[in-house]
């Protein structure tokens, strides 16, 4: 091989490993680095943090809100539902906005553009990143019907999640509750204002597992592929027709799958207590 | 005035490590795209089914699609009423000696709903699609598969679902005219 040739394999390894890093930065690894562990699955789980970039280019972090009740829709711009709640936000976030709230918008649009033309036509106040392309919306325990709305405390928990679109009054009250509180601080006995969905939050383990929704970081190579092999057999319960594992790599926000995938784990664990 | 440019042949090694590369960042951007993908409940049950399987080469296939939407859903019309709407679509997969000639699309239920501040036309319950597809004439005798899907996007009152699609197949077997 000719020095000139040597020359032009180390560039082109070079450009094979840039991008290759680029490409999981893009979509694996800046989605969710900044998400924190979940201090517990209890009644309010932590909000997983996530580090994304605006429609606008400008960097949204939720860990900057940190301290503010935080509103987070998922929407889109072809659904009619989430279009009916925007106007109502727009007013939440002038209204609120100055006492320590904010909305961050989701959009699981494809492409970015319906999105800025919708944000510059409706006057929209807040800022919107996009969702379809990053993990956002499985830390969020997979998002499918839109709009979803979830609701932050001061204390950076989820307080409510609101799966449809519902009148801007309900979100109002439970804002004021919300707001109530010192930053940081926990609001007690909590009282949805209307009918709320499982709140359901995934660790960055767990989105990027290859079970999805289940933490299997401590099975080795031979363990995982056991494990996985045991999720096959086993039928899932939710009407699916599909086995545990495929309903889990099929619909990650499948709960009852979920739920069977960690029942499963816990028994795998105690039958191997090296794990 | 013409300049004779001599175009250096690329080494072989450039060549196989382009390929590799390439090779490399899709399999990366295919595996970011399965990763990423989540299904949806089924709200549409859809089957293609061919009026006439057997066709000889020149003439013209007619097929319908009957597609079941759950209740309490509707997804959107082939002509939606707002621009923003997603169209519910029938297409087929291009195969040699087939083209589609028509689709015809049933006509939408005219609803107000409640997100919306004027009526919509959607499909609910079940509708059927029809279709003809046009055999070349030379088309050689045997067995076909056709290929299709019916793309919607499913809404109730208050949540909508991605859009997404209902993969469609069936048999169609192409005989000579003296057969």
């Amino acid at each position: 091989m000719s020095k000139q040739n040597k020359i032009i394999l180390v560039l082109v390894v070079i450009a094979i490993v840039i991008g290759g890093l680029y490409l999981a930065n893009r979509y694996w690894i800046a989605p969710v680095t900044a998400a924190r562990p979940q201090a517990s699955s209890g009644k309010y789980p932590a909000a997983p943090d996530f580090s994304v970039t605006d429609i606008f280019g400008q960097k949204l972090n939720l860990a900057d809100y940190r301290g503010k009740v935080v509103l987070l829709d998922f929407w889109a711009t072809w659904c009619g539902p989430c279009r009916v709640e925007i106007p109502g936000f727009i007013q939440l976030q002038k209204e609120y906005g100055p006492q320590g709230f904010q909305i961050i918008g989701i959009s699981m649009d494809d492409d970015v553009q319906p999105v800025r033309e919708f944000y510059k036509q409706f006057g929209m106040n807040y800022p919107v990143a996009m969702g379809s392309d990053t993990k956002i919306s499985e830390l969020y325990g997979g998002i499918i019907g839109l709009p979803t709305t979830f609701l932050i405390g001061r204390d950076g928990r989820i307080y409510d999640k609101v799966p449809g679109a519902v009148d801007a009054e309900r979100f109002a009250t439970e804002i004021k509750t919300l707001l109530a509180a010192s930053p940081g601080e926990a609001v007690k006995n909590f009282q949805p204002a209307g009918a709320s969905g499982n709140i359901e939050v995934e660790t960055p383990a767990e989105a990027n597992s290859p079970v999805p929704g289940v933490d299997v970081s401590k099975l080795n190579k031979i363990e995982l592929q056991r494990y996985k092999n045991q999720l096959s057999k086993q039928n899932c319960d939710c009407g699916c027709k599909f086995n545990v594992l495929q309903c889990r790599t099929n619909d990650p926000s499948c709960g009852v799958s979920r739920e069977l995938a960690k029942s499963q784990l816990e028994k795998f664990q105690k039958l191997n207590p090296r794990i | 005035m013409l300049f004779k440019t001599r175009i250096k042949p690329v080494p072989s090694i450039l060549r196989t490590a382009l390929a590799v590369n390439s090779a490399l960042l899709l399999t990366l951007v295919l595996l970011v795209r399965q990763g990423s993908a989540q299904t949806q409940p089924a709200i549409v049950q859809a089957h293609l089914t061919l009026v006439t399987p057997i066709v000889h080469a020149g003439s013209t296939i007619r097929a319908s699609v009957t597609a079941d939407i759950a209740s309490g859903y509707h997804i959107n019309d082939h002509h939606p009423s707002l621009d923003y709407l997603i169209p519910t679509d029938l297409k087929f997969t291009p195969i040699d000696g087939f083209t589609v000639a028509s689709i015809l699309y049933p006509k939408g239920k005219v609803e107000k709903l409640a997100f919306s501040d004027t009526e919509l036309s959607v499909y609910e319950g079940k509708i059927e699609i029809n279709a003809q597809l046009k055999v070349a004439p030379g088309t050689p005798p045997g067995e076909y598969t056709l290929r299709g899907k019916l793309e919607y996007q499913a809404c109730n009152d208050h949540a909508c679902f991605p859009p997404t699609g209902v993969p469609l197949v069936a048999k169609v077997k192409v005989v000579s005219r003296n057969s």
